[in-house]
């Protein structure tokens, strides 16, 4: 199988393409495949050059906090649970989340993330009790990964300098749900940093790793 | 105002920077990524503690009581009664921060069967209780983080602590963003940096937690404990890069384990300790999958497809994901894993370490589990630990002593320039590598002095050459200056295992297979220069 990385050595150093071959079971992850190219022996690409060891962020390896995110043949998605036997013909294109910085190869700076939330004061404070009927839209919006593939793929995301994006829109409706002092104050922002800039392509939807129904945390905080 | 930095950000140290904002200190919160990647996002089952809807029968002391039990008798009673009597208020104060419990029709929160429990006493959110609550501390941690008293510092690595006179005044950083190591002195430092993985290469946890804190803290004159009673968690499936856990719950739902024997099922654990034989604590369960030497089956089809769905949904889909098991139809191929450290660094019954004003919380600690822990309190052991450390730290005198780190600054610049300075190809992975298969290998399940002496001098080996390899350079700094740190706690690991001539809990010993008062105490392990020494803390140094 042909790899093919989009590679940066450092914040401020200019990216390059760098292309690799190498045998991979069809039931190995992206993850996985990034690992062997690493360390099956000394890393030499395509044109028979030493290369420099790819630089990507892993912790759990199944899919449950978010660290690998990465473009994976143009859609962003979890290199930990995407398998190569997904994967359209014999080449693996792989790039780093394009709408954070990049510190280094495929390890980016997600900061904006929690940023924003800091920002919009998004936490519960006082809380208040919540609908038995809710738990398992709530149970499933705590599993938000902050892994940033809805903003990647947001058309109306851009930096995060304005409209916060899908993470943000959970993270809102957990607080406005429960929340007997934020309630009012995160669902202005919400309508400020959120409504008014989305479109609803809800392509976060078909992203997210973690199944989040975000068109019903927007549609309950679109009530308000 | 006194100023605490916290090393880690797992559910550890978010309560214990929370609880150290909410009395008003100022606290810098250390990780490299985002509290969402850590660990503690991986704990399924659960957390412990005997709510006022507790089962008819159970008590706080009945929690205490299977605690000290399940350790074997050797975690200190004082340390785990405080544990204990918590837990209710614990729960409560996770419920008032937004943690999506699951609940019962009543509102109580739910609990379900964990192993080595008398009743059923497990508190939990679905099957994803450690990552609900990081969610829930993450945000209160953001309340703390507006008003300025929490300030969180990503792209960050501990390198070493600044220890003077059997004091700490801080710790030397790594930045990755500036690439340069910085020294930031606090009242008071706080580890909660989780357990060592990485000694063992594939097992349930976290890449990012190597034990190179524990290990660095060990050189630097920190006592550590127990490192011997490691855990196995008795149901795993085996993928390319990990082994990934069937939870507890599994079992705690009704799943039976067996084997095949001449075409019919043999359900070795229910044959052998009873109707609950499945739900036997893990490390007794790990040694009789282990003794079948056949591949063991878990099955939960019984409970239907619908049941299964409902209140096992993250079980299902990593099976049907990862290896293409559809449990609703299928039992589940497992097999014993590394899963957690009951030892680590040796602390008062106040968190606090031999040095004074540096603290370890949470896996990274050895404190509460004694020779091998319930499932269900670890959790509760984290949360916990995160508030008696800060409010040992209140309660503590600030100094206004000044000290002169330049020189402990210069060595740490000086390391990092010659890693940094290296041609070599060679990777840190590689002895990573090795020192996993031998780990795997010599400290398993079952142990004996043979193998535990071809360990030691494998890592010994390993040792006397690491500072001689030039590595790689393409390869993150934290990694060249980690290896070392590393390798000294896997050969104190060793070392714990080979001076205790006995077998309890976790630490099971083919030589010496029984039990044995002489040994019915805490190991603890110190370092001077290059050599390591063992004792028995049989006085109750760290039960104070």
């Amino acid at each position: 199988m042909r790899v093919k990385i989009l590679r940066q050595m450092s914040p401020v150093t200019e990216p390059y393409w760098q292309e690799f071959e190498g045998e991979f079971a069809e039931n190995q992850t992206v993850a996985g495949m990034l690992d062997e190219l690493n360390y099956k022996d000394d890393l030499i690409d395509v044109n028979g050059d030493p290369a420099p060891r790819i630089q990507w962020e892993c912790s759990c390896l199944q899919g449950m906090c978010g660290a690998c995110a990465m473009v994976i043949n143009g859609r962003p998605a979890l290199a930990c649970e995407t398998f190569l036997r997904e994967i359209k013909g014999d080449t693996v294109v792989i790039e780093p989340l394009k709408k954070f910085a990049t510190i280094a190869d495929l390890v980016i700076d997600r900061g904006v993330i929690h940023d924003n939330l800091k920002k919009a004061n998004a936490y519960i404070g006082e809380y208040e009790g919540a609908d038995p009927k809710e738990y398992d839209h709530m149970y499933a919006a705590g599993k938000c990964l902050k892994c940033g593939l809805c903003l990647e793929v947001c058309p109306n995301y851009l930096d995060g300098s304005t409209f916060y994006g899908a993470a943000f829109a959970n993270d809102c409706y957990l607080i406005a749900s429960r929340s007997g002092s934020h309630k009012n104050a995160i669902t202005k922002s919400y309508q400020k940093n959120f409504e008014q800039g989305c479109s609803k392509s809800l392509s976060c939807v078909d992203v997210c790793p973690m199944q989040i129904p975000t068109l019903a945390s927007i549609a309950k905080m679109n009530r308000r | 105002m006194k100023h605490v930095l916290v090393i880690g950000s797992g559910i550890a140290g978010l309560s214990c920077a929370v609880s150290c904002a909410q009395k008003g200190m100022q606290v810098i919160l250390v990780s490299p990524f985002p509290s969402e990647r850590s660990q503690s996002v991986l704990a399924a089952g659960g957390i412990n503690a005997v709510t006022p809807s507790h089962e008819t029968g159970d008590s706080i002391d009945k929690h205490i009581d299977d605690t000290l039990k399940g350790g074997c008798e050797i975690a200190g009673k004082k340390a785990v009664r405080g544990l204990c009597e918590s837990a209710p208020d614990i729960i409560a104060w996770l419920e008032k921060l937004g943690t999506v419990f699951t609940t019962e029709p009543d509102g109580s929160v739910s609990k379900r069967a964990f192993g080595g429990q008398s009743y059923r006493r497990t508190c939990f959110c679905g099957a994803s209780t450690g990552k609900q609550i990081v969610t829930a501390l993450v945000m209160e941690a953001r309340s703390y983080e507006g008003m300025g008293r929490i300030k969180r510092r990503l792209w960050t690595d501990f390198y070493g602590a600044l220890i003077k006179d059997g004091s700490c005044y801080g710790a030397i950083l790594y930045n990755e963003a500036t690439r340069q190591p910085e020294a930031i002195t606090a009242d008071s430092v706080v580890i909660a940096t989780g357990g060592q993985n990485a000694l063992f290469g594939k097992t349930t946890g976290s890449t990012q937690c190597d034990g190179y804190v524990a290990g660095k803290l060990l050189m630097q004159g920190v006592e550590l404990k127990n490192l011997e009673f490691i855990q196995y968690h008795p149901t795993t499936i085996e993928t390319a890069q990990k082994m990934m856990l069937i939870s507890e719950a599994v079992r705690g739902e009704g799943g039976r384990l067996y084997v095949e024997e001449n075409g019919s099922r043999v359900y070795f654990m229910e044959e052998k300790y009873g109707e609950r034989g499945n739900l036997m604590l893990r490390d007794i369960v790990s040694r009789c999958i282990e003794a079948t030497g056949k591949q063991v089956y878990l099955d939960i089809t019984f409970l239907g497809k619908e049941k299964i769905r409902q209140k096992l949904p993250e079980v299902y889909e990593l099976c049907q994901k990862y290896r293409g098991i559809d449990i609703t139809k299928e039992s589940i191929p497992v097999t014993p894993s590394v899963h957690f450290f009951m030892g680590g660094i040796a602390v008062k019954n106040n968190h606090e370490t031999n040095i004074r004003n540096l603290y370890a919380i949470g896996e990274c600690a050895s404190i509460y589990h004694g020779a091998n822990r319930l499932g269900g309190n670890s959790l509760l052991a984290a949360i916990y630990g995160g508030r008696v450390a800060s409010a040992s730290i209140e309660a503590s005198e600030s100094s206004d002593t000044q000290n002169d780190w330049s020189a402990e600054l210069k060595e740490a610049k000086e390391k990092l320039r010659s890693l940094k300075g290296s041609k070599s190809p060679y990777p840190v992975k590689y002895i990573r590598d090795m020192l996993a298969e031998t780990m795997q290998e010599n400290l398993g399940i079952v142990r004996s002095v043979d193998k535990l002496r071809k360990g030691i001098d494998d890592v010994t080996f390993y040792l006397s050459v690491v500072d001689k390899i030039r590595f790689d350079n393409s390869e993150m700094p934290y990694f060249g200056y980690s290896l070392k740190g590393i390798l000294t706690l896997a050969k104190a690991t060793l070392l714990c295992a080979q001076s205790r001539q006995e077998s309890r809990g976790a630490h099971y010993r083919s030589d010496y297979p029984t039990a044995s008062d002489a040994y019915k105490a805490a190991t603890i392990i110190r370092y001077d220069d290059g050599a390591f020494s063992t004792y028995l803390d049989t006085e109750g140094k760290y039960e104070s």
